[in-house]
């Protein structure tokens, strides 16, 4: 070794110290870069001013909750009626099955017509009551008519009930989500 | 006593002896595929290799995402547990748009559909109708063919009947999830799994939806009319209801995600000149959560299943651009350079806000992109409420 190499050699504990630092320097510097470049900064975005929503009455408050479970018992119905549709045409559910859920779910509408007619409704909420039992009435004349399937055996039925039911299904989401907002929050 | 201990030491070498003639694998896990998994759900990564080498040699595709509506103001570690700062984020909700070699095009999710949630008590801005939003950025809304849903909540699923001669595609695993829950026993649990929240079945008090109880389970987000339009795709004809991977066309191939977010999520794999993207909507909400390994959306119903889709991500794209192939449902630095996949954004034309971003061209293909684009921030851009019917 020569002596200009020998002069620059440096000692063990040096050169350890020299990588660690270098090797601290290294993340250091990687992890600010990448906090820097890729940290997200997102922005709230502006929207007009909207009303808040006014307090309800203890009127509105109590026909909203006694809305509530009928509406429950109405949504499961349409949407196990649904699927049991979907469920006939890709062969997973038989017919009998279909026709049990179909007859559950007219049972179903009808009670909650019923129970609906019962409530009196604030003057505010009267447009919202009349727009629900008018979809309860299309649920009931698509399940009427879905029924006749298994009287002719023809599966057009279906099809000729389907605008009712998704017609009574937009109205009760209208009506629903100025209820219970809260219903279907963000997912 | 000599005896005796001999007598028990074969005794006892007999029952070892007997105990291993037994079934070896009782506990053990299938070696082919993590446990519970469903058998369709599964795909090995060789498997997965083989579609990204066929969709190599498939036509190339154009891609772009635009957003529906955006949620304002959510609470960050409601949407990423793991991440805290800023505490609040606004998430939009994309859907992607993908343009076959015959000019067709697909969708992948479709957005929200219900005004009266959006505009009136609710924090949210944006909105724009889809088939306005695909004219304004300069293609047909005529030529949607396909729509493959990412998973079926509202908010993914929302415009489905606003293309009434487009295929559905959706998978079985998620409507199965929503039929089961339907009549989920709510014995134990105070009703806060079920698909469609009620009253508290156990006191009976008309108290309203539990706050954020159904709604923190991925099985509570299905209206009955979102369920309503898919029973039309089904009805007429329009739905194939599939079951675990699925080539739609060449280039583009679905992947089923079941458990990522919800049962029967589902990723769309599409072949472009920047390599695979893969859709992923809720399964991939976070498209940073997907760079870093971090839970997004805890509302996912299985974290393994999460990090699985993940994981198909990067095997989907390890040939050109990795993660940063992944596109994500609702990561907010979406329309940035913080998501370079999205950079090449602007503010769609009388879109109320809503933005879109160019993923990738086909060859060939000229830019949707305005000569000069509107890239107002979203800070100084301000939405308006359109009519509907329910006002405050």
């Amino acid at each position: 070794m020569s002596e200009a190499r020998r002069q620059f050699r440096m000692p063990p504990r040096a050169l350890v110290l020299s990588l660690v630092s270098v090797s601290v320097v290294s993340i250091l510097t990687f992890a600010v870069s990448r906090a820097v470049t890729t940290t997200s900064t997102p922005v709230t975005a502006k929207q007009a001013a909207r009303p808040p929503r006014p307090a309800l009455t203890s009127g509105e408050e109590a026909y909203m909750r006694a809305m509530w479970p009928i509406h429950g018992d109405v949504e499961r119905s349409l949407m196990r009626a649904s699927l049991g549709q979907i469920f006939y045409k890709t062969r997973d559910l038989s017919r009998d099955e279909l026709k049990i859920r179909m007859e559950q779910a007219l049972l179903t509408y009808r009670g909650a017509e019923t129970r609906i007619r019962t409530l009196e409704p604030p003057a505010s909420l009267r447009n919202d009551h009349e727009q629900y039992l008018a979809a309860v009435g299309l649920f009931q004349q698509a399940a009427v008519e879905a029924l006749k399937m298994f009287k002719d055996g023809r599966e057009d039925h279906l099809l000729a009930a389907y605008p009712k039911s998704q017609e009574g299904s937009d109205k009760i989401r209208e009506v629903g989500g100025k209820f219970w907002p809260n219903e279907f929050p963000p997912n | 006593m000599i005896r005796n201990l001999v007598r028990v030491t074969m005794m006892l070498a007999f029952l070892v002896i007997l105990g291993s003639l037994g079934p070896a694998n009782v506990l053990q896990a299938d070696p082919d595929r993590p446990p519970q998994v469903l058998p369709s759900g599964f795909e090995g990564t060789d498997r997965l290799l083989r579609d990204v080498e066929r969709a190599e040699n498939a036509p190339l595709h154009s891609a772009w995402i635009v957003e529906s509506s955006r949620f304002l103001n959510v609470p960050h570690r409601a949407f990423q547990p793991d991440v805290g700062v800023p505490p609040f984020v606004d998430l939009p909700v994309n859907v992607g748009i993908i343009e076959g070699p015959d000019g067709n095009l697909t969708l992948f999710d479709t957005g929200w559909k219900q005004l009266a949630y959006i505009f009136d008590w609710n924090t949210s801005c944006c909105w724009k109708g889809i088939r306005a939003q695909l004219t304004a950025i300069g293609l047909d809304p005529n030529k949607v063919r396909r729509i493959v849903l990412g998973h079926g909540h509202w908010d993914h699923a929302g415009q489905i009947s606003e293309f009434p001669d487009a295929v559905l595609y959706i998978q079985k695993e998620e409507l199965k999830q929503i039929d089961f829950f339907l009549n989920y026993p709510v014995d134990f649990n105070a009703g806060h799994i079920r698909a469609v929240n009620t009253v508290d079945p156990l006191t009976g008090a008309q108290v309203g939806p539990p706050q954020q109880a159904c709604a923190r389970t991925p099985v509570c987000g299905y209206p009955p009319q979102t369920v309503q339009e898919i029973l039309g795709k089904v009805l007429h004809g329009n739905a194939k209801i599939v079951d675990g991977r699925h080539e739609i066309a060449d280039g583009l191939v679905i992947h089923p995600a079941f458990r990522g977010h919800t049962y029967g999520s589902q990723l769309l794999q599409v072949n472009t000149s920047r390599g695979q993207l893969v859709f992923g909507s809720d399964t991939y909400s976070s498209w940073t959560g997907i760079r870093d390994w971090l839970v997004a959306n805890i509302q996912q119903t299985d974290t393994i299943q999460q990090f699985l889709a993940y994981e198909k991500c990067y095997v989907l794209a390890s040939r050109l651009n990795s993660f940063n192939n992944c596109v994500s449902a609702h990561e907010p630095t979406s329309y940035t350079a913080a998501y370079p996949l999205t950079a090449n954004w602007w503010n769609i034309p009388n879109g109320n806000c809503s933005r879109a971003a160019e993923l990738v061209l086909a060859p060939g293909k000229t830019t949707h992109v305005p000569a000069n684009p509107d890239r107002t921030p979203p800070g100084q851009c301000v939405s308006t409420i359109p009519p509907h019917t329910i006002s405050p």
